[in-house]
């Protein structure tokens, strides 16, 4: 799969945050968004991954304009995953709950294998206020993996956690998406760039420059 | 449905004042609405005794306003089909302590109608008093009705509150108080089905006269519409109070959630599924506070009726027809309270929801 973004603008009150951004992403590769705060990184992650809709400008997914797509919340479940800085994992929920919200039925019988692939099987019942930072973003991960999506888009991820928790979130990446799933990740950490195979460089709202590797 | 209870223990303090607004406008409604029907059914049940024809004085809209010659009866009996005819006085006046009390003057063939438990129906000059006020007035031996003192002959027991908390004596002395020959005629006949054509028959006795059918006299009977469209019109308001205390809790329910309304939507839960769920949230509320409210308001019927000031006159009832209608507002109540709330949820964008909620 393709993402095709063009001539992107968006604008948040009357601050123009995205200016003009066209660019392709292949669904199997791990391409990191770079950038300094306030460039447009987390914008732009949203506009692709069809959280948010731009002010103007198209996204297409395999030449598929994302809005005359029916049903966006469908395709988003079967397609495209999702991490978050903060873990966003609802309290009241147990981590496999979190984990099945919306599992689709056919992998169902799959979160308990996910859970114990990413080293928290042992946590099933516990809330998040109950383990520790990685273990939170770890099932923030399995969320986004459950129902095996093409696409995995993150935020900065490992934003809260400490190096080694962090380089343990890139290495699922990495294992992950050598089965296949691909991952856009927004960052400032620069040790995730040892990980990419395509480099976006944001600035003030532009794309400043694309490195394939 | 686990989702929903979690969601709700989670929220326990704003939940607890969803529900607790809800089960005060459920109580509203069921009281207000249990003690009219009472009010109509007791009366109706009242006139529908040995009463199958009602005969009134001709555009008179209450029946203690109206005032008949009962000599008509006799030309009323000769009507083919009429069983049998009881005239009645219909009053209100001051007895012994008590301010206001329904006062029932009966021809003489009407007494059995109301069940002795004591002593015998009354002669001139005596009463018998219903059981309900006669424990009211610490049973007395003499009641004082109007500035006229009457010897008390028994007491009769009657399901009907307005009887049970009332004085029936001979039609003459009523008529004396009130200053009437009969305020109506109660007509009972052989075969119901005749009641329609014997009802134009009565009618065609007297123009000063009106004759209904019992149905057609409650159905039509001004009192009555009064009483049920005050309590539609206080129910209607209470369901108004009800759905605009759920919209603002809803509101602010949602406010709190944005972020995980957001991460809902963001790993796939369509719009819907978060309505749903916000749905499903106040249902379950609203079939607790149902159920509470049901309970709180058989309480305070119950209790109504031991208050001796109110002399057994507001007896309300909650009949299966009443708890149904009532379940069913309360479940429109809940969904139109969360509709809007949870529209205004599912309609941002997911981003924009998990930015401004909590992280």
């Amino acid at each position: 799969m393709t993402i095709e973004a063009n001539d992107l603008e968006h604008y948040y009150g009357t601050e123009l945050i995205l200016k003009g951004i066209s660019l392709s992403i292949k669904s199997d590769s791990f391409t990191v968004i770079v950038g300094e705060s306030g460039s447009g990184k987390t914008t732009l992650l949203s506009v692709l991954s069809t959280l948010l809709r731009p002010t103007s400008g198209s996204i297409r997914y395999d030449d598929k304009n994302i809005y005359n797509i029916d049903n966006i919340d469908i395709f988003r479940r079967n397609s495209i995953g999702f991490v978050f800085q903060f873990h966003y994992l609802i309290s009241y929920l147990s981590l496999r709950e979190n984990i099945s919200l919306a599992v689709l039925d056919k992998y169902k019988h799959s979160v308990d294998p996910l859970m114990n692939q990413l080293g928290i099987s042992h946590l099933t019942k516990r809330y998040s206020d109950e383990v520790s930072g990685g273990e939170r973003q770890r099932a923030a991960i399995a969320r986004a993996l459950i129902n095996r999506p093409k696409i995995v888009f993150a935020d900065e991820p490992t934003g809260n956690l400490d190096t080694k928790n962090a380089i343990g979130v890139y290495e699922l990446f990495r294992q992950f998406r050598n089965e296949g799933i691909g991952f856009v990740v927004a960052s400032h950490d620069k040790k995730i760039l040892e990980y990419a195979d395509c480099i976006i460089e944001m600035e003030d709202g532009h794309v400043k420059q694309i490195t394939q590797r | 449905m686990v989702i929903a209870l979690k969601a709700l223990s989670k929220n326990k303090f704003k939940t607890t004042l969803i529900f607790i607004s809800m089960v005060i406008s459920i109580m509203a409604i069921f009281l207000i609405s249990a003690i009219a029907d009472g009010v109509v059914g007791m009366y109706s049940a009242m006139l529908k005794t040995d009463g199958d024809i009602v005969v009134t004085q001709k555009g008179v809209a209450d029946t203690f306003f109206s005032d008949i010659n009962r000599s008509i009866g006799q030309s009323i009996a000769k009507i083919q089909g009429v069983k049998s005819i009881s005239s009645l006085v219909l009053g209100a006046a001051p007895v012994n302590k008590l301010p206001i009390v329904g006062i029932y003057g009966v021809s003489q063939n009407r007494f059995n109608s109301y069940k002795l438990k004591s002593g015998h129906y009354p002669k001139a000059g005596e009463v018998l008093l219903g059981y309900k006020i006669y424990q009211t007035l610490n049973q007395p031996s003499f009641v004082n009705i109007s500035k006229k003192i009457f010897r008390v002959s028994g007491t009769f027991e009657s399901k009907i509150g307005f009887e049970d908390g009332g004085v029936v004596m001979n039609i003459d002395e009523a008529g004396d108080i009130f200053h009437k020959n009969a305020s109506i005629l109660l007509v009972s006949v052989k075969n119901i089905q005749d009641g329609l054509s014997i009802t134009k028959k009565i009618n065609a006795i007297s123009n000063e006269i009106e004759a209904k059918t019992a149905d057609s006299f409650i159905d039509s009977y001004n009192q009555f519409k009064i009483i049920k469209t005050s309590s539609d019109v206080i129910s209607i308001l209470a369901l108004t109070m009800g759905v605009i205390g759920i919209v603002s809790m809803m509101s602010m329910v949602v406010n709190d959630r944005k972020a995980e309304f957001g991460i809902m939507r963001s790993i796939g839960l369509s719009s819907w599924g978060i309505i749903n769920e916000l749905l499903i949230e106040t249902i379950i509320i609203a079939i607790v506070a149902y159920i509470v409210a049901f309970g709180a308001s058989e309480l305070v019927l119950d209790l109504i009726k031991q208050v001796d000031k109110f002399q057994g006159y507001i007896n309300g009832e909650i009949t299966f027809a009443l708890a149904l209608k009532v379940g069913i507002v309360s479940l429109l109540m809940a969904l139109l309270g969360a509709f809007m709330p949870a529209i205004y949820a599912s309609r941002i964008d997911p981003m924009s929801l998990i930015q401004r909620g909590e992280s």
